[in-house]
């Protein structure tokens, strides 16, 4: 007779017990999320619908400042690419919404390259100044007189919210919301799997350690390129997204404002962390609508007070504190019995 | 018996995890010249910079009988201490003359700062030659010189010197040197040098002191360390 | 060629104002290696507090010296509770506080004083005698007041021992500790200076684009490239670049770009130096070790 006793047949380890709870809470999350615009009021519905816009502006932003290192204060800039680009292709081509998404997309992949490829030679605060510099100077770029045709100048584009397809009976809030719900959904299954591949583990080194990645073989410049890519195409779909619902483009809704609001949309969240992404986009979207009630000036006051607390007290956003904390909280259960 | 100048007693320090200094404990009298030898990395300069705070010390150093070791070392320069770092720790880019007039940044005799600038260009002319120059374009030699000057400056009671023979050609190690023999007969500056040049400090200390891993190994007057059989052996090479 | 002449002189006098947030700019980096993106929101919020004490019936003069000197507490203020107290190397961390000084200023001020556009009175008499043609009295007086805040600060950092301490704090702190210059009072100082001198900057822009919290966000960048121009470490290279992007921005602007977009200028600029010279005409390259 054996002194050992079995494990029962169905206890699985502590790591992957650990995993399977997060697919069922994953889970729960996207089922809630499907089920949300027929729980709550169109208006809602169109908040949400700009918090999985942001969400997934900051989990491009994410990976080119979180992860690999490379600050951004002009992300405003490649959103409002994004924005005007559906809006000029609704607006001036007629062509369907659905459409937009992927060429804004596209043509951020490509213009964010493009810029990356400069800024390979700027460090630190010198990119930090480059794309504050392209932050700052967006809404005049974008109200020129010679792009006036195309951009509608000073006082933009109206677009036409889409109706939902197939004579589905939902609102086009509704309908907007699980779209932008799906692309939200895939944009970050890829950023997932390129945060956990080899991609991943490629920026965070050369951001932690340049020349000790370049020296192992890693093509810095390269991947350093193509993170400004990514990164500019995640936030150009974001903001093609977001012209959708909010119908309307003009040059100064995408001030330097908007870049900071996107920094601290990623501070708050949780540098280099993908949930963060989340955090971060609930964070902005409805402070303002909370602050706004006080004073104009209060949003901006909160983000500055949260911008320099955070640095100070939680330099991991809110992601690096649940993690910390579920952290703590494990260590102080006492480790389950093995089988019996 | 007047209390020694300086009075270091089981003195602890080191970098972060890395101790470096386990117990020193040595003194040195007013007027005096004391060499602290021993190989790279025996802790001489992390006794240097323990002694000014730049590193925090456990134990006690008395300077004039006075606790030193919990002070600031902007507090301990105002006491008289004049410390000439290793790498010489020159202003580059300020003027010869601005770096000089810095090591009398604590003092409040105006004319008598002018006239010791005239008193360090008569002990280092090749210095009065160059005092508009920017000091960073000045050779080793004349650098390590103008350490030493700009220390000077202060009219400390000690001075610190910080292996000053480093990458000097020995002639001109041999000239530093007898114009320290000077200040200190001179001018009562008791001076506390480390060095890894043995022999030539042997020849300008009065008293030295071995150091080890941290420990003092072996002390007694300069004479009677040039002629310890180990030391021969391991430092002078005879 | 009058109405060139018009734009390069009036292109000199922005440029003093360019030139003395630059300096402002590059005094901080030349001490911490850093650069204050709060600097223009520093400035303004002490533009406002000039604009209350003359709302409240102090006279002008009086009112800007005491500015002044709300500035530079301001700025001693926050490198003694912020900067100090920021334990990061991480250059990430160290812009997103700079970034949160700035949200912080420019809401601060929205909060206090509204968005609405005010006007900054000029102390400089109407009606000038000669140059009008050219250059209002008020740019007139702005080169002016220009000149001699960098002149008087000019004499400070090269003829006065606290000056040359500033100076070697900045350099070499370590050696500036081993002759007795305490350095934090000297980094505190430093920034006090670079908020004064920003101060001064915010009042004699404000008569000309109007009081609101937005106010300095594109001279900022002016100002960046000016330093970046002249060399991020080099305080009179700074100020040659704000007197040269001051008139680069006016004749671009008029004849080249057109006026909408003369902020391009500033942006192609910056990236322009940053790419091709970074250390400027007259900074001193950075070598990085491994």
């Amino acid at each position: 007779m054996s002194a050992v006793v079995p494990a029962a047949a169905n206890s699985l380890s502590p790591a992957a017990s650990r995993q399977r709870l997060q697919w069922i809470g994953l889970a729960v999350l996207l089922i809630a999320a499907c089920a949300l615009p027929f729980l709550v009021s169109n208006y809602r519905t169109f908040q949400f619908t700009l918090v999985l816009v942001y969400a997934i502006a900051l989990l491009g932003l994410n990976i080119l400042t979180g992860y690999n290192g490379q600050i951004s204060l002009g992300h405003g800039a490649f959103y409002a690419i994004g924005a005007y680009v559906a809006a000029i292709m609704m607006d001036r081509f007629g062509m369907p919404y659905w459409s937009t998404v992927p060429i804004a997309g596209a043509l951020c992949l490509v213009v964010g390259f493009l810029f990356g490829l400069p800024a390979l030679r700027l460090e630190g605060h010198y990119l930090a100044l480059a794309t504050f510099a392209l932050g700052v100077t967006m809404p005049q770029l974008l109200k020129n007189k010679a792009v006036e045709k195309w951009t509608g100048g000073v006082q933009g584009i109206v677009i036409v919210k889409p109706d939902a397809p197939f004579g589905l009976k939902l609102s086009p809030d509704q309908w907007l919301y699980l779209f932008t719900l799906a692309i939200t959904v895939v944009m970050f299954v890829i950023g997932w799997n390129l945060i956990r591949g080899r991609v991943g583990r490629a920026l965070v080194a050369i951001r932690d350690h340049p020349i000790a990645a370049s020296a192992m073989g890693i093509d810095t410049a390269r991947y350093k390129s193509l993170a400004f890519g990514v990164s500019a195409m995640y936030t150009g779909i974001a903001g093609s997204l977001g012209a959708i619902a909010i119908q309307f483009v003009a040059p100064d809704s995408f001030a330097v404002g908007l870049s900071i609001g996107l920094l601290t949309g990623i501070v708050i969240g949780g540098l280099a962390s993908i949930p963060g992404a989340i955090f971060g986009a609930i964070f902005i979207q409805f402070i303002p609508n909370i602050a706004d009630h006080i004073s104009k000036a209060a949003p901006w006051a909160i983000y500055g007070i949260f911008l320099i607390g955070f640095m100070f007290l939680m330099p991991m956003g809110i992601n690096g504190a649940i993690r910390l904390g579920w952290a703590r909280l494990r260590h102080r259960i006492p480790a389950q019995q093995k089988g019996g | 018996m007047s209390a020694p100048l300086l009075d270091v007693v089981d003195l602890h320090a080191g970098y972060g995890l890395t101790r470096v200094l386990h117990g020193i404990s040595f003194s040195m009298e007013e007027g005096s010249i004391t060499t602290l030898l021993g190989a790279n990395g025996a802790g001489k300069t992390t006794t240097l910079r323990a002694l000014c705070a730049m590193i925090r010390p456990q134990g006690e150093v008395r300077f004039r009988g006075e606790r030193v070791d919990a002070r600031a070392t902007e507090d301990i320069v105002r006491l008289g201490i004049g410390h000439v770092p290793e790498g010489r720790g020159t202003f580059v880019h300020l003027s010869t003359e601005e770096n000089l007039r810095l090591g009398a940044y604590v003092r409040k005799d105006r004319a008598e700062v002018e006239k010791d600038f005239d008193r360090i260009y008569a002990y280092f002319p090749r210095l009065a030659e160059r005092r508009r120059q920017q000091a960073g374009t000045l050779s080793g030699g004349e650098q390590q010189m103008l350490a030493v000057s700009r220390a000077l400056m202060l009219r400390p009671r000690l001075l610190l010197l910080d292996e000053p023979s480093f990458g000097l050609a020995p002639l001109i190690v041999r000239e530093l040197f007898e114009i320290l023999r000077t200040i200190n007969q001179k001018e009562r500056v008791s001076i506390l040098l480390v060095e890894q040049n043995a022999a030539m400090a042997l020849d300008l200390a009065d008293r030295a002191y071995l150091i080890e891993t941290g420990r003092v190994v072996l002390s007694g007057s300069a004479t009677d360390v040039k002629n310890n059989d180990a030391v021969r052996a391991s430092y002078l090479g005879y | 060629m009058e109405a060139f002449l018009h734009q390069v002189i009036g292109g000199l006098a922005t440029g003093g104002i360019y030139a003395s947030v630059a300096l402002a700019l590059v005094m901080i980096h030349q001490a911490t290696h850093l650069l204050n993106f709060a600097q223009g929101e520093m400035a303004m919020f002490s533009t406002y507090i000039a604009w209350a004490l003359i709302n409240a019936g102090v006279p002008y003069w009086a009112a800007f010296f005491l500015t002044i000197a709300f500035a530079f507490v301001l700025g001693l203020a926050i490198q003694h509770f912020v900067m100090r107290n920021i334990r990061t190397t991480s250059v990430l961390q160290l812009v997103i506080v700079f970034i949160g000084l700035l949200v912080i200023f420019n809401s601060v001020a929205g909060w206090i004083f509204t968005y609405t556009i005010k006007v900054f009175p000029s102390p400089f008499p109407k009606g000038a005698l000669w140059g009008q043609k050219y250059l209002s009295p008020h740019e007139l007086g702005a080169i002016c007041v220009t000149l001699v805040v960098l002149t008087l600060l000019w004499a400070f950092f090269r003829f006065t021992s606290l000056g040359l301490a500033m100076r070697a704090a900045a350099q070499n702190p370590g050696s500036s500790r081993l002759v007795g210059i305490r350095v934090a009072w000297m980094l505190a100082l430093g920034w006090g200076l670079a908020a004064a001198v920003g101060a001064v900057a915010g009042m004699m822009v404000a008569p000309i684009v109007y009081l609101d919290p937005n106010m300095m966000a594109g001279i900022l960048l002016y100002a960046f490239a000016a330093a970046l121009i002249g060399g991020i470490d080099s305080p009179g290279g700074a100020v040659l670049g704000g007197f040269l992007v001051g008139v680069l921005e006016n004749v671009l602007g008029a004849y080249v770009v057109g006026n909408e977009l003369k902020l391009g200028v500033a942006l192609v600029l910056i990236i322009g130096v940053l790419l091709v010279k970074p250390s400027g005409l007259f900074g001193s390259v950075q070598v990085t070790r491994v």
